[in-house]
């Protein structure tokens, strides 16, 4: 059960990005995709969260195509983090982040949340008084008040530092332990090897490929998802190591 | 009024329930909607500068009014040629911008000030060729003027009416904040929900601008002044801009009848004059 997508289709103008692509994301399983710049990881992610229409093919929670889903179901499952900014938000911290929990009735509890992505200092602040990092952290929060069942994150590493990293992929872990799915676009092959269950990669021109970080992640792999010369960014040694 | 003749007393009193305090409750109800409009539009656009008249609705209106002034109209024509032209403009912008509307406001936006622009052309052209005896008519128009405002409880049914419509989205306009993508994937439906603040703001707009002529500033600087000031959710937001919109614009009203009494200067110069400085000073702040 959970979200099935069958024989996926994705393209950009005339290019095939993605093309007949089967996948079953398991509760409790953190899946990394992977690709170049360009190669449709965004694109998928939004045909995932049922907010984008594939070229064929279809994307199901439990059974329910997700076009068939009204909008507030469907949000009351799935979440995303999208790449796009929040530019035009003028309230504070705490607005912006209680946001999160709109799909929903009930007034959240945003003390814990904010104390756990240490916001708790900035929560009064306007939002765009806050730096890039701690803005994505403020992104993250809102996601995590949601606490959807599906969580899909747009390349989230970005303007973390490492100690917010960590934070991040505590929180995956602990999403998954807790039975619900993440997935996340990364750029980082060291991250991905070390705290992702499963991998995708796409090579943006239709071709991907689904597996273990331990058969997919070899140089030879890499090499051939990024071209030549970017297996050396990887180092093999640390696989399996905590950050 | 103290040591005045009872026959003063009387006319007076006259002058303020028959003349006076309608002009008073006009004058507030038009400045309630156009800040109302305002909210809205900037919530559309996702910027704190957009405008009710952005999307060239006091330009469709303004040509049509000026038209049918400089064919020797009266009144209820030309305030009914206003209305239409409110309307042609945003079926025009709704035509030309609106097919992407779900995704980006863009296209919707460049259309609006391609239409305002043309409209600005086309009024000049008619200032310019008009009777030179119509001409401070037409400027009153264009600079917006209560004289002409003679249907107050219209203009409080209609802004009691959208200010209950927009709070009832109010939840909804504050998930709009985020990007279009963000929003939708909190649940809102965002094309649906960007029509309906389309056509509020858009009807609040062509309402007044029928019954008032173009008043500036308004609309952008009360809603952008009560955000700086923090009302960033839209369940204060909405009603507070109503209520200091109106409270402005009945000031500006004031001034505008007596400042260079017996004359009136149109109510716009006012607006802009009480709201620059207001507009600069919030600048500085903090």
């Amino acid at each position: 059960m959970s979200l099935v997508a069958r024989q996926l289709a994705l393209r950009a103008g005339s290019r095939t990005l993605v093309d007949a692509l089967d996948l079953t994301l398991e509760p409790g399983e953190v899946l990394g995709i992977l690709g170049a710049n360009g190669a449709g990881k965004s694109t998928l992610l939004a045909v995932l969260a049922g907010l984008a229409l594939p070229v064929r093919g279809e994307v199901a929670l439990d059974g329910e195509p997700l076009a068939a889903l009204p909008p507030l179901v469907r949000a009351q499952h799935i979440g995303l983090l999208p790449q796009a900014d929040e530019g035009g938000f003028l309230g504070s911290v705490a607005a912006f982040v209680a946001l999160g929990h709109y799909p929903f009735d009930a007034t959240p509890d945003l003390a814990p949340l904010l104390a756990a992505w240490e916001l708790a200092d900035l929560a009064q602040r306007p939002l765009a008084t806050l730096s890039g990092g701690e803005r994505q952290r403020a992104r993250l929060a809102q996601l995590a008040v949601q606490r959807p069942r599906i969580a899909l994150l747009d390349e989230p590493l970005t303007h973390l530092d490492p100690a917010h990293q960590a934070r991040l992929l505590a929180w995956a872990r602990s999403e998954a332990d807790a039975g619900r799915s993440v997935v996340l676009t990364l750029h980082d092959p060291n991250w991905a090897a070390c705290h992702c269950d499963r991998l995708l990669f796409l090579h943006g021109d239709g071709r991907w490929q689904l597996g273990t970080p331990a058969t997919l992640l070899t140089p030879d792999a890499l090499e051939g998802l990024y071209g030549p010369g970017t297996a050396a960014l990887w180092r093999q040694g640390d696989r399996g190591q905590p950050v | 009024m103290a040591g005045t003749l009872p026959a003063d007393r009387e006319l007076a009193q006259q002058i303020l329930a028959e003349l006076r305090a309608p002009r008073v409750a006009a004058a507030f109800a038009c400045g309630g909607l156009l800040a109302l409009a305002g909210a809205l539009m900037q919530t559309l656009f996702r910027n704190p500068l957009a405008e009710p008249y952005l999307l060239g609705v006091s330009g469709g209106a303004g040509l049509l009014a000026l038209l049918g002034m400089a064919a020797g109209l009266a009144w209820p024509w030309v305030s009914g040629l206003a209305f239409a032209g409110s309307l042609l403009a945003l079926t025009l912008a709704a035509a030309l911008g609106g097919r992407m509307l779900a995704r980006d406001h863009t296209p919707l936006l460049l259309a609006g000030v391609m239409l305002a622009a043309g409209f600005g052309a086309l009024i000049a052209l008619v200032l310019s060729v008009a009777p030179a005896e119509r001409l401070p008519g037409m400027l009153f128009f264009l600079m917006g003027d209560l004289a002409w405002a003679g249907n107050a409880p219209l203009l409080w049914t209609a802004l009691l009416l959208a200010l209950a419509a927009a709070l009832a989205l109010a939840r909804r306009l504050d998930v709009l904040q985020l990007s279009p993508l963000k929003a939708a994937s909190l649940g809102v439906a965002v094309a649906p929900t960007r029509w309906a603040l389309f056509g509020l703001a858009g009807a609040c707009t062509a309402l007044v601008v029928a019954q008032a002529g173009s008043i500036g500033f308004v609309g952008l600087m009360v809603p952008h002044a009560l955000r700086r000031l923090g009302f960033a959710g839209h369940r204060l937001l909405l009603p507070a801009a109503a209520l200091a919109g109106g409270s402005l614009l009945v000031l500006a009203d004031a001034l505008a009848r007596t400042v260079i009494e017996p004359r009136e200067l149109p109510v716009g110069v006012l607006t802009a004059l009480i709201g620059v400085p207001l507009m600069l000073w919030l600048l500085r702040r903090p």
